[in-house]
């Protein structure tokens, strides 16, 4: 392929992906009355923060907005913390029953949260969570797809390291705190930003087990508004973009980061 | 960030008080609505713990997730002790003894209450909620589109409203006139609406159940004329093909939007038209056709208390505060919506907005019947309106003939039937 | 931390990883505890719950009665149910391999040194992070088949409107286009990452211009990538047969049951005004070992083909 055309074929691929977010944006910005009259459109000329100032007006903003990154950041920590102990124990430790629990967790990867959603709830329920951020925090502590990928990364980690570190005297766990962990920063990259994001965008669960206001996360208002009678889709833009915004931003920033980490933590 | 680490408190270490079920004096209450409704609600709730000097704990959700934020409440304890509910829900969570009986300190409104409106919240005989309000729909049409059509006369007086005819040649008249291929009005009955068709086959003398909610009797001539006759709507092009029962969007928007010349809805609509189209274009009521007889759809909610509330006296007496006549005063004249009373009905209200189409509306009510109520009352109605939904787009916009969807609603009515045991009033 | 000195001879690495001591699997199972713990209580535990569900004529509040295969037997007669398994079926055919492949052609296209090509590659990775509620809405505003985006560009152009949301096959593609929208940057990220792998020589042979670059890329450079091709086709199989929030948002499952899924159905039966919840989890069961199966088939053959 000459570089002209692959250059025309990057052009076009990225107006293609750009369109619907392009359509977020201007729609975010346009009046009201514009979409009623003429319909949605990429070029109706006219300009308004109204959507947003309404949105400030209908939602405390600030405070779901604190809420997510609280709830998100904690998620994250947890997550973790707790992936990476159990992939690094999936992928160099031996022990019986260790190929059971890896298909065990990766059975747990294909249930559809839909489906055991009412007995998760009833669960967190009698353990006296619902109404606290524990209940949506700790269910998605633990994923499949992290202790899989932490499991895979540590796969190729190298013994010599661990080895060295036991003969200085080290314990599983102090090796694994003092050599393992230090070495697995692209992983931890990429465990936090998909942990994050999963969090981040989570809307269904948070709204029924938290239950209160005070404790929603910003995404609940895009579930708030979409459900409206009224098609206002300004102001569901204004909402969408200003939930999608911090991850953009901090996507933009660590990608390189990321897919650093993807390519050392074993998915390939 | 203050207002990050206060939160912090409250869902990491402290649990928040909404979800932990009343005490002496504290109740907590779930409702969802129109942003005026649920600020009305917010009024209401601070008039009640200032005069009773207890704390009210009011949660807003989105209307799509109520139930469910309920069910598992109900489940494990947690729900809140009052909550609004739409009155086929309600009747599952009747029927399941889920709710406080408020038979007594409700003795009062259910004098006022019009009979075949307090059957709606009426289970074997005991009394489960307020009727807080009713809505019902009727035609909102644009009097210059209709002008420049040539349509003459709208009907203005509840007789004279036009007949299935005369509406289909006002419909292919508005439709002609229409820029490109245009639609003369839309029905609303997607989601949740879909009973609204129910209206239709209440105008033609229909009904869904027999007159002991055993047994679906929808196929019959009745039933067949309805469905023809709402069939052709789409047939015609009298409405757009996305308004069907199933569309994940409501066709307010496309009236709003100027692109239709008369549109079905519901009152609870009148503010947003107020607001969204202010004086872009002159919009007015009027009654919605009419067959063998005049009809028009229970819509609307109640408030309902939970059997396990923490505190049932203050939650029943929430109920009696939001039931009085002041309160739901109220209520109805800030969200524009009809009152159950009959005291208040009687009177006239001072509606926030649009006051000049209520008239129209409070009529639509009158033509509600018993039978009518009852057969969207029953403990099950909540799934059948899910197959109503289903099956009429199935021939709304597919090829199920309308024998043969009136058939497979029969037999799922019937199907849910069997669990309607105890029901009736 | 302390540097790696002593030679791999002293102690055999791979002898301590074939022969676990006592010590060791105390030390697993420890490091494994929380894991297992978060897993077992609020997944493993539901799930176990929903198959005793499957089983069980429960509906909502009632108590639950044993029914033996009363579901099950209702479920296979249940025209709605194939109706959903079959567009489940159509909407994985239609983004499992188009997403992988897509992302494969793309991670080729923009691998090699480009002007601007951190821009192009931003771009089709962003709907990584954008959540699918706000995927879904803004597939609602670019296929309203009323004042949606689409069919404005379409009007100006002085085209007719396309009925993207009242008819069938039209519905599923919006459903379809928003899902490989949201995914192809995901499949391209991970190719990515693998290309940095493979060999520069090779990748430069595969970019040369001519026929032979085709051969290199099909003989060479897409056998290279065969795990990571894998991994992606095993996640998105697994996505797809889970797409839920697409479809709830933009068509609600219509219209008629044209774009009906297994796991909306599930949902519709067991928190929709039904609550059924004993057939709603059976619909959700039978999608759970649907997946299962074909992630196994898919594990033996990834098996087989490296073996």
């Amino acid at each position: 392929m000459s570089r002209p055309v692959r250059y025309a074929i990057c052009i076009l691929v990225a107006l293609i992906f750009v369109l619907p977010l392009l359509a977020m944006v201007v729609i975010a910005f346009t009046p009201r009355e514009s979409i009623l009259d003429d319909g949605a459109s990429l070029w109706s000329g006219d300009w308004t923060l109204a959507n947003f100032s309404g949105l400030f007006g209908q939602f405390p903003v600030w405070r779901w907005f604190g809420n997510a990154l609280l709830v998100a950041s904690l998620t994250t920590a947890l997550s973790v913390v707790v992936n990476l102990l159990g992939g690094y124990a999936l992928a160099k430790l031996r022990f019986r029953g260790r190929s059971t629990v890896l298909l065990v967790v990766l059975g747990t990867l294909v249930v559809p949260v839909q489906v055991v959603m009412i007995p998760q709830f009833e669960l967190v329920a009698r353990l006296g969570l619902v109404g606290f951020f524990w209940a949506v925090i700790l269910p998605s502590a633990s994923t499949a797809l992290g202790l899989f990928l932490a499991r895979q990364f540590f796969i190729d980690f190298p013994d010599e390291i661990v080895e060295a570190a036991r003969v200085d005297g080290c314990t599983t766990l102090q090796a694994f705190r003092r050599v393992v962990v230090p070495n697995a920063r692209p992983l931890v990259a990429v465990m936090t930003l998909l942990a994050f994001m999963a969090q981040w965008n989570d809307f269904l669960w948070p709204l029924i087990t938290l239950r209160d206001p005070d404790l929603y996360t910003l995404p609940v208002a895009l579930r708030l508004l979409q459900t409206a009678y009224d098609n206002d889709y300004g102001g569901i833009m204004a909402m969408a973009l200003l939930s999608s915004l911090p991850l953009v931003l901090m996507f933009v920033v660590l990608q390189r980061y990321f897919v650093a980490g993807i390519s050392r933590s074993g998915i390939r | 960030m203050g207002a990050v680490s206060l939160s912090g408190c409250a869902g990491l270490t402290r649990r928040v008080s909404s979800t932990s079920s009343g005490s002496t004096d504290r109740v907590t209450m779930q409702v969802y609505g129109t942003d005026v409704e649920t600020k009305v609600y917010a009024r209401l709730a601070e008039q009640f713990s200032s005069e009773r000097g207890v704390t009210v704990d009011l949660t807003v959700v989105p209307f799509a997730d109520f139930a469910t934020g309920v069910d598992a409440g109900l489940l494990s304890g947690t729900a809140p002790d009052v909550f609004r509910v739409d009155y086929p829900t309600m009747g599952l969570y009747a029927s399941t003894d889920q709710l406080l009986d408020v038979t007594d300190p409700l003795e009062e409104l259910a004098g006022d209450v019009r009979p075949s409106l307090l059957r709606a919240v009426t289970y074997g005989k005991r009394l489960y909620g307020v009727p807080q309000h009713v809505d019902t729909s009727a035609l909102v049409y644009r009097p210059d589109v209709l002008r420049d059509a040539g349509v003459g006369a709208v009907p203005d007086r509840p007789e004279d409203a036009w007949s299935w005819e005369e509406f289909g040649d006002v419909a292919s008249k508005v439709r002609d006139a229409s820029p490109e291929d245009g639609s003369a009005f839309a029905v609303n009955w997607q989601a949740a609406g879909a009973f609204r068709w129910l209206t239709w086959l209440f105008m033609a003398g229909g009904h869904l159940y027999d007159e002991k909610l055993e047994k679906a009797v929808l196929d019959d001539d009745a039933g067949v004329r309805a469905l023809e006759f709402t069939r052709s709507f789409f047939d015609n092009e009298w409405v757009p093909r996305s308004t069907s029962t199933k569309s994940p969007t409501y066709p307010d928007a496309q009236f709003t939007a100027g692109r239709l010349g008369m549109l079905f809805a519901g009152n609870f609509l009148v503010p947003a038209f107020a607001d969204t189209i202010g004086d872009r274009f002159e919009y007015a009521v009027t009654y919605q056709p009419r067959d063998e007889r005049r009809a028009s759809e229970l819509g609307g909610n109640a408030i309902v208390a939970t059997r396990d509330s923490g505190n049932p006296e203050l939650a029943a007496e929430l109920l009696v505060y939001l039931g009085s006549s002041d309160a739901m005063k109220q209520f109805c004249e800030a969200s524009v919506l009809l009152p159950t009373r009959e005291s208040l009905a009687a009177q006239d209200l001072d509606f926030a907005v649009g006051g000049d189409l209520m008239g129209v509306y409070a009529d639509q009510v009158s033509t509600i019947e018993d039978r009518d109520v009852a057969d969207v009352t029953t403990p099950t109605f909540a799934e059948v309106n899910v197959d109503l939904a289903n099956e009429l787009e199935s021939c709304f916009l597919g090829d199920s003939s309308p024998q043969d969807t009136l058939g497979a609603i029969a037999d799922k009515v019937d199907a849910a039937a069997l669990l309607n045991d105890g029901a009736a009033p | 931390m302390t540097a790696p000195t002593v030679a791999p001879a002293e102690v055999s690495p791979q002898g301590a990883a074939m022969t676990g001591s006592p010590g060791q699997a105390r030390a697993a199972w420890g490091m494994l505890a929380p894991n297992l713990l978060l897993i077992g209580v609020f997944l493993a535990g539901p799930l176990a719950w929903a198959f005793a569900m499957a089983f069980q004529d429960k509906r909502s509040f009632g108590k639950g009665t044993w029914s033996g295969l009363d579901n099950l037997s209702r479920l296979f007669g249940d025209d709605v149910f194939w109706r959903a398994l079959l567009n489940t079926a159509i909407f994985t055919a239609a983004t499992v391999p188009v997403g992988v492949l897509l992302g494969l052609g793309l991670a080729l296209l923009m691998n090699k040194a480009l002007p601007g090509r951190g821009v192009f590659r931003t771009i089709v990775y962003l709907p990584i992070v954008v959540s699918s509620l706000v995927t879904s809405l803004v597939g609602l505003l670019l296929f309203d088949e009323s004042v949606g985006i689409i069919n404005g560009i379409l009007r100006d152009l002085g085209l007719a409107d396309v009925s993207w949301q009242s008819d069938g096959a039209l519905a599923m593609t919006s459903v379809v286009v928003m899902t490989l929208w949201s995914r192809i940057g995901f499949s391209m990220v991970i190719y990515i990452a693998a290309l940095q792998d493979v060999d520069p020589q090779v990748i430069e042979a595969a970019e040369v211009d001519g026929a032979r670059a085709w051969q290199v890329t099909r003989r060479v450079v897409v056998p290279l990538l065969r795990p990571t091709t894998f991994f992606l086709v095993l996640v998105n199989l697994i996505w797809s047969f889970q797409v839920f929030d697409v479809v709830y948002v933009m068509t609600n499952g219509g219209p008629g049951y044209s774009t009906t899924m297994l796991v909306t159905y599930a949902y519709d039966e067991g928190f929709g005004p039904a609550r059924n919840f004993g057939y709603g989890a059976t619909v959700g069961v039978v999608l759970f070992v649907i997946i299962g199966a074909l992630t196994l088939l898919q594990l033996r053959r990834n098996a087989r083909a490296e073996a």
